[in-house]
């Protein structure tokens, strides 16, 4: 009779790792073929009261909306000039921070009318971007980001104006 | 003396650390994976800004127009100088995009969603002319699910990269 040994000896019971590796590396395959490397993106809300008879708002009534007329070469679609409520900005590379600027300061001044506008004011002012239909979009782009926020030195974001809109389009140049 | 044993020894592969650094490879590449920028168009170059920044909050109803376009595949240069809007692998020009918002627009109204509420995420190549993008978001405005329909889309936001400097 085979009798059972006192002391068992210590086996070690061998898993199947096969059918684990092969399902690892498949999913390492899927995700090394499926990445796509994507810079992050942000957008920029805009209204755009085109097409339709402008809808009444309280800004018409009270605030006037700032102006900011983009003028393009109509052969090459870059910046010609950038125009802040008749004034002219010019289109250097800084023309966007002096734009920038400039709506701190409307900022700031409608937030010092007193108390009882210093939390409506900003939010109740309007830009309106006047762009000519060759510009580049880009330039639109940077037009928006100046109205719409200011960026301190470390990185955070001081909100500006969040209403634009894009006046009537303007007709193609031929 | 001791005599060696002529079985045929199986040597054992320790196989843990190649396990570890697998699951840490494919931990990482699920991280990285983004799942949410899938309706991105690599051929729509966006423009940079600083204040690009990602929305907190991921919209509740939304949908994604890629405006650009033809490039060369290796210098990226613009073979067509007309912008298209990208849908897969159809390209369609600006002026006759109306059936494909028709279709967006019957999309949402099947869903009980009301057209106001949607909000038409624009990504425009930034070489694109601003009048090809107001055309477009004109269209959205004129789009009808039906004819009795009363609304188009009023909700639009315009998309570019964040620049990291």
């Amino acid at each position: 009779m085979k009798l059972r040994s006192r002391y068992p000896s210590a086996d070690k019971i061998e898993s199947q790792m096969t059918p684990m590796i092969d399902i690892v590396f498949q999913l390492l395959v899927f995700f090394m073929l499926t990445l796509k490397l994507i810079e992050p993106e942000g957008d920029f809300s805009i209204n755009m009261p085109l097409g339709r008879p402008m809808e009444a708002t309280v800004t018409d009534a009270e605030l006037q909306p700032i102006k900011v007329r983009l003028e393009a070469d109509p052969q090459t679609g870059e910046l010609h000039n950038l125009r802040f409520n008749d004034r002219d900005l010019g289109a250097g590379p800084e023309v966007f921070q002096v734009l920038n600027a400039e709506i701190n300061k409307v900022v700031l001044a409608l937030q010092n009318v007193g108390p009882a506008n210093a939390e409506n004011g900003a939010d109740m002012q309007e830009v309106e971007l006047d762009p000519d239909f060759e510009l580049n979009y880009k330039y639109v782009i940077s037009a928006i980001s100046s109205c719409s926020g200011r960026l301190t030195a470390e990185g955070t974001t001081i909100p500006l104006l969040n209403r634009i809109k894009f006046a009537q389009i303007r007709e193609k140049e031929q | 003396m001791k005599i060696r044993s002529s079985g045929s020894n199986v040597p054992n592969v320790d196989m843990t650390p190649m396990i570890d650094i697998v699951f840490q490879l494919i931990a990482f590449f699920m991280v990285i994976t983004n799942f949410e920028q899938n309706q991105a168009d690599e051929r729509v170059r966006l423009p940079r800004d600083h204040l690009a920044r990602p929305p907190e909050v991921k919209r509740e109803n939304s949908f994604t127009l890629n405006l650009g376009f033809r490039r060369d595949r290796d210098t990226g240069a613009i073979t067509d100088p007309e912008p298209r809007l990208f849908f897969g692998t159809d390209e369609v020009l600006v002026e006759d995009s109306e059936s494909r918002l028709r279709q967006e627009a019957q999309f949402y109204e099947a869903m009980d969603v009301d057209l106001a509420e949607v909000t038409v995420e624009i990504r425009s190549d930034g070489d694109v002319s601003t009048g090809v993008v107001q055309e477009l978001i004109r269209k959205c405005q004129e789009v009808r699910a039906r004819q009795q329909s009363a609304d188009g889309f009023q909700r639009f936001a315009l998309r570019a990269n964040q620049k990291i400097e």
